[in-house]
């Protein structure tokens, strides 16, 4: 784990229960600045709620989160806006306003509106530099209810670009997406990042992505961070068995030689494949 | 649609509702001429039906139906449910078992220019709204899907009261009960104008203010949390605020159903989502749509007027369903 003295966000013993079931249990982490760190586990293993925590929109039993060496809980919502984007799973098909409305929406927290107006030229700025980043000019008066799931996401990961902050957190961003959206997500996240300005943290399933395009793994089951690891020593099977409890097939990639996981097919075993490097 | 767009349809908005300001007086039973406009002190019977009657009722109409229609899209966004508004919530029936107990006990009193029926009306309102919040509140569950369910459930706890109260009252009170709870402008006047134009003009102007709340909040929580907004405050500023407007509207007019549902339904269709233009939108539909449907009900026959309400619901309904199954595409 890196030093407390560059981590832009430190969490602490942090637990939190609810309806008797234990979401997560004192779990620490530290996020450092300019740092791709992606988050994985099964389903329900405290993922969300984790991030939940982070974003301040759940408030732990005990623990402590800190931004910037400042406590969470004495930040302000505006505040806390100004320092963490938040690209939640996918946006509900029933929500009808057009993705320029719902871009400038996430100006609220620095020009405090959704309508942007004349005078608010950095605003008009993010919102344009979003947009051209995330390739959606032709969609700008376009329903967000009329658009597609790869569509409707590119329009979400822009609105939080456009809140300007040095932190974007982001839940399961390419789930439901089919491969060319899910490639175009992966590479557009890349790119925004790839200058390090942006702290980036991402919850997914998608382990291959998540060893190749980020720096930092952590693997939470049942509440607990089991492994806090680098990218590229994530990808082992006793790494993997301890984090989602069952045997991957792991390969290597023909071009890089690193581990990947493959899909299962009923022609073969998991006991007979490992990784070569 | 493009905001140029928008703006068109609101200017044409404007033009309709001012249309209906300046027709609508002059159509009733009784034909009146244009001397009254030039002497509106005079004791003629044109000038008094005109002033005193007509002017107070349209202005009435206008008020309740923005009123009506802009609660019913702050809590389409607050609840994130194109059927709830503060009727769903039960304000409607609390204000009605006040009126009710009220006219059954035959209490008589006047407090700050409230009689007891208004005062009841007020009081029942509040209490609902109390009660759904102070329900939430105490079990920790102040989910939209929470106090929607537990609105349904006081409305239909305090209906029932009141059906077993008109069913033990006498024949009188019991019609009494029955004209009042289907929502009426016939007893408008200069004081139940200056009545009801506070609750509704700060209703108005609390909404507005939060304009891009709504926007927020009318997608998630934890969207709205994200980009900055103080959810639970402003959730429960906007509540409270616009509870107390329709409770209010209720106390002068009696429930008058449909507005809260249909407007806003309509102007999202009109206009689309933003409540940068969905609120001033709500305003006018609202107000130019219970203005056109009272003077249709005290025009549709000549021997009595109709209830507003009935003609809300009797117009309203039909031209809801044709619009929900029609080609245009529905934001519901």
């Amino acid at each position: 784990m890196s030093s407390h003295s560059s981590s832009i966000i430190q969490a602490s013993g942090i637990s939190l229960s609810r309806g008797g079931a234990q979401l997560l249990a004192n779990a620490s982490l530290s996020v450092n600045i300019g740092e791709r760190l992606a988050i994985v586990g099964s389903n329900g293993a405290g993922k969300t709620t984790l991030i939940r925590c982070l974003l301040g929109l759940a408030d732990p039993d005990s623990g402590s989160i800190e931004l910037n060496g400042h406590p969470l809980s004495e930040t302000s919502r505006t505040e806390l806006a100004q320092q963490i984007a938040y690209v939640p799973q996918q946006l509900a098909e029933r929500i009808s306003f057009t993705a320029t409305e719902f871009i400038n929406m996430s100006r609220y927290a620095h020009t405090g509106g959704a309508s942007m107006n004349q005078f608010d030229h950095q605003g008009t700025e993010a919102v344009e530099e979003a947009i051209e980043q995330t390739n959606i000019s032709h969609l700008r008066h376009q329903s967000l209810s009329t658009m597609s799931g790869g569509e409707r996401q590119r329009v979400n990961i822009a609105a939080a670009l456009a809140q300007k902050t040095p932190i974007l957190i982001l839940d399961e961003p390419t789930a439901h997406l089919d491969p060319k959206q899910r490639g175009l997500i992966q590479k557009l996240l890349a790119n925004i990042t790839k200058n390090r300005e942006i702290t980036l943290v991402v919850i997914t399933h998608d382990l291959n992505w998540a060893s190749s395009d980020f720096d930092r793994i952590i693997g939470i089951r049942d509440g607990h961070i089991e492994i806090d690891a680098q990218a590229d020593t994530f990808m082992k099977k006793e790494v993997l068995m301890k984090v989602f409890d069952t045997e991957l097939l792991l390969h290597p990639h023909p071009d890089s030689g690193r581990a990947m996981i493959l899909p299962y097919s009923s022609c073969s075993s998991p006991s007979t494949s490992s990784p070569k490097s | 649609m493009t905001d140029r767009a928008k703006s068109k349809v609101l200017v044409t908005m404007v033009g309709f509702t001012l249309l209906c300001i300046l027709t609508t007086p002059w159509l009733g039973q009784q034909l009146t001429s244009w001397d009254v406009l030039f002497s509106p002190r005079a004791d003629k019977v044109d000038t008094i039906i005109f002033w005193q009657i007509r002017v107070p009722r349209v202005v009435l109409a206008l008020l309740a139906g923005a009123g009506l229609s802009l609660g019913g899209v702050v809590f389409q966004a607050l609840f994130r449910n194109p059927l709830a508004t503060p009727f769903t919530l039960g304000v409607a029936s609390g204000a009605s078992l006040g009126v009710t107990i009220a006219m059954v006990t035959g209490i008589h009193f006047t407090l700050v220019g409230l009689s007891a029926t208004s005062l009841a009306s007020l009081l029942g309102a509040i209490l609902s709204i109390a009660l759904v919040y102070g329900v939430a509140r105490a079990s920790g569950k102040t989910s939209p899907s929470t106090m929607l369910l537990g609105g349904v459930a006081i409305s239909f706890f305090f209906s029932s009261l009141i059906l077993l109260l008109q069913y033990l009252s006498d024949a009188g009170s019991s019609f009494r009960i029955l004209h009042w709870l289907m929502g009426d402008l016939s007893r408008a006047s200069m004081d139940s104008v200056l009545q009801l134009a506070p609750f509704v003009i700060s209703g108005i102007l609390i909404v507005s203010i939060f304009h891009k709340e709504l926007n927020l909040l009318s997608i998630t929580d934890d969207i709205a949390a994200s980009r900055g907004v103080d959810v639970h405050r402003t959730q429960k500023l906007l509540f409270f605020a616009v509870s107390l407007m329709v409770a209010g509207i209720i106390t002068v007019c009696g429930p008058i159903g449909f507005v809260g549902i249909m407007a806003p339904h309509i102007c999202r269709i009109l206009i689309g989502a933003n409540h940068r233009f969905l609120i001033p939108a709500s305003i006018l539909f609202g107000a130019s749509f219970l203005t056109l449907c009272d003077t249709l009900a005290r025009n549709i026959t000549s021997t009595a007027e109709v209830p507003v309400g009935i003609v809300t619901a009797i117009l309203g309904g039909p031209f809801f369903l044709w619009l929900l199954f029609s080609k245009k595409k529905s934001p519901i």
